[in-house]
């Protein structure tokens, strides 16, 4: 990667942004207002803090077109910001305009305008605290506008939007299902490193077994992972079917159990990867340098390969974190619970806020874990082996 | 050479395992012998009309995110394209932080049900290795080679046309093919939308406790993956003595 240039913020990003933001508020649904939960809404338009939001964002994106000083950035950054807010209050405020005085059962959504516009001003936030803050800007930017959110909802001002009004109706579940969520994906990247960890060592040494456990992992990545949780139903059944003792250990072919084996064979391969790539990283000088001091293999293996591969080890960590969490989706399909069964049934119902109220955590703990692992390690970029 | 005949034959035996598996009689015998309750079997004529339709999915996503990765992969590594880079970076990696099935969730009230959801699936998931692979391709010819054709005379685009993409031409196809099988895998997870796929018979399956319609709806859908595994190390092999000879 060394051959390209380095990167700069794109001068034209802000105001396709601006661009996007003030479409979308003009001639997108800003909410839509439904009788019910589960009929599709009547558009309804943006009012004056929607047009005020386009004023801030078209504002930031002007000032960060034409950066001539450092103040220019950080006015931007106020506007996009304050773009966020007008957004935020004018879904909170026009939605329960709607909804007053309406029956109980009547919902006011956010409509593609709103989805779109909301994603143009974060855009917008990102862009010029990057512009402030070139390494970590992203990161601010994130905590500021999921901050600014939390803060306007915790106030109330939030409370009249369908989405919120879903999550009142669901509380204690959504919770528990992020925690069964977290439990599913953590314990599927356990079992992965516990039958990685060995594997790693085996590919060091390279070999026939080597070979043929990559081509089992590798064959475990083509298969289609609904089929491989499907199977992992019908194979698990069977086995109990034979021995039932292994009930009594809490076995069972539908629950957890297929959801935990399944997303780890999927997180074997990328683990086994990066963990041989990270034990195989210390220059071999360096290994004769140590083997010549008289540390035995166990020793080289914790005081030299670890600690010199630990940056590839935490890359690949972070992969298969990620995707645990995304695996993790599918037990929702066998019975294991998490935020894939509030997605499945929010399928099933067609209504689309219970299906974002499980959504949203799914790609919010992807990224939040993607982020925090990337705190540890280096920056991934493009081009790297994924 | 036979390396590379070799390479393919592994996936295509045991494509045909799985596709033997998902007869309906093979498939009921199996469930019979292990003990567990059959139910309705699925005809083999319904379902490879499924494995029709679900080739056409896949195929139909693997080329919007084949087409669409290859074309950013292109301009992320151009002079003029360099201040993307940081913009189409964020992008694959949001692309990735949501899983298909998530994807297909939120398209379904917007898109409504059958293949539009799975197709927008398809086309997030597969973005990122063609992208990545694409740069990651561009980035192994030397530069030396750019100065000399440079030097020669040739235009921008005649050096990305006759010297970049053909020296990265093998790692390039080596991420394609991940980014097929993927699409191939992915598109069961369109029934879940109401799509016809090789997915249809697992989620009845599961739904209705049909371990037989699971079983064969499963052994299919894995069947044709590594049949597209096959097809595409086949054909690669058989490019490279093309190019080659």
């Amino acid at each position: 990667m060394t051959a390209l240039p380095t990167t700069r913020p794109a001068a034209w990003l802000a105001p396709v942004l601006a661009v996007l933001a003030i479409a979308g508020l003009a001639g997108l649904p800003f909410l839509t207002l439904a009788p019910n939960r589960l009929v599709p809404g009547s558009p309804v338009g943006c009012g004056l803090s929607g047009a005020a939001a386009g004023v801030l964002a078209g504002l930031a994106a002007g000032l960060l077109a034409w950066p001539g000083r450092p103040g220019r950035a950080r006015i931007a950054l106020a506007a996009s910001l304050a773009a966020w807010i007008a957004l935020l209050l004018a879904a909170g405020h026009g939605a329960a305009d709607l909804i007053a005085g309406r029956p109980p059962a009547a919902r006011a959504a956010l409509g593609a305008g709103a989805w779109l516009a909301g994603l143009a001003v974060a855009g917008l936030v990102a862009d010029s605290a990057r512009a402030l803050l070139p390494r970590r800007g992203g990161l601010v930017a994130a905590l500021l506008l999921i901050g600014l959110a939390v803060l306007t909802a915790w106030a109330g001002l939030l409370d009249a939007l369908s989405l919120a009004v879903e999550y009142r109706a669901r509380a204690a579940a959504l919770g528990a299902a992020v925690l069964q969520h977290l439990g599913l994906a953590g314990a599927s990247l356990a079992l992965a490193l516990a039958v990685s960890g060995p594997l790693a060592l085996l590919r060091l040494r390279g070999g026939p077994a080597s070979r043929l456990a990559d081509g089992l992992l590798n064959g475990v990545q083509v298969v289609p992972a609904l089929a491989l949780f499907a199977a992992l139903v019908a194979g698990l059944s069977a086995v109990l079917a034979w021995v039932p003792a292994l009930r009594s250990v809490g076995l069972a072919a539908i629950g957890p159990t297929p959801a935990v084996i399944g997303t780890a064979a999927y997180l074997a391969l990328p683990l086994v990867r990066g963990l041989a790539a990270g034990l195989a990283a210390a220059d071999p000088d360096v290994l004769a340098a140590a083997r010549a001091m008289g540390l035995t293999p166990r020793q080289v293996l914790l005081r030299v390969r670890l600690p010199l591969g630990a940056p590839v080890l935490i890359g690949a960590l972070r992969v298969a974190a990620v995707q645990s969490i995304g695996f993790a989706t599918l037990g929702g399909l066998v019975g294991a619970g998490g935020l894939g069964a509030v997605v499945f049934e929010g399928m099933a119902q067609f209504a689309q806020d219970l299906i974002l109220l499980g959504a949203l955590p799914v790609i919010g703990l992807a990224l939040a874990i993607d982020a925090g692992l990337a705190l540890l390690g280096g920056p991934r970029t493009l081009g790297d082996p994924a | 050479m036979s390396r590379a005949r070799l390479g393919a034959l592994a996936p295509l035996l045991l494509s045909l395992g799985l596709a033997v598996l998902s007869l309906p009689e093979v498939a009921g015998f199996l469930v019979r012998a292990l003990g567990l309750h059959a139910g309705t079997p699925v005809p083999a004529g319904r379902l490879a009309w499924l494995a029709r339709q679900h080739l056409v999915l896949a195929l139909t996503g693997f080329a919007l995110a084949s087409g669409a990765g290859l074309a950013l992969g292109i301009l992320a590594t151009r002079a003029a394209g360099a201040p993307v880079r940081a913009a189409l970076d964020t992008l694959a990696t949001a692309a990735q932080a949501a899983p298909p099935v998530v994807i297909v969730a939120l398209a379904l009230p917007v898109l409504g049900f059958g293949a539009p959801p799975i197709l927008l699936a398809l086309a997030a998931y597969g973005l990122m290795p063609a992208m990545r692979g694409t740069v990651g391709a561009l980035a192994t010819v030397p530069d030396d080679v750019r100065r000399a054709a440079t030097a020669l005379g040739l235009t921008p685009a005649q050096i990305l046309l006759r010297v970049e993409l053909p020296l990265a031409a093998g790692p390039i196809l080596e991420a394609l093919r991940v980014v097929l099988v993927l699409a191939v895998a992915t598109a069961a997870i369109g029934a879940l939308a109401g799509a016809q796929t090789l997915g249809t018979p697992i989620v009845v399956g599961l739904q209705n406790q049909n371990t037989l319609a699971l079983v064969q709806g499963a052994a299919a859908a894995a069947a044709l993956a590594f049949l597209a595994d096959a097809a595409w190390l086949a054909a690669a092999a058989g490019i490279g003595r093309w190019l080659r000879p």
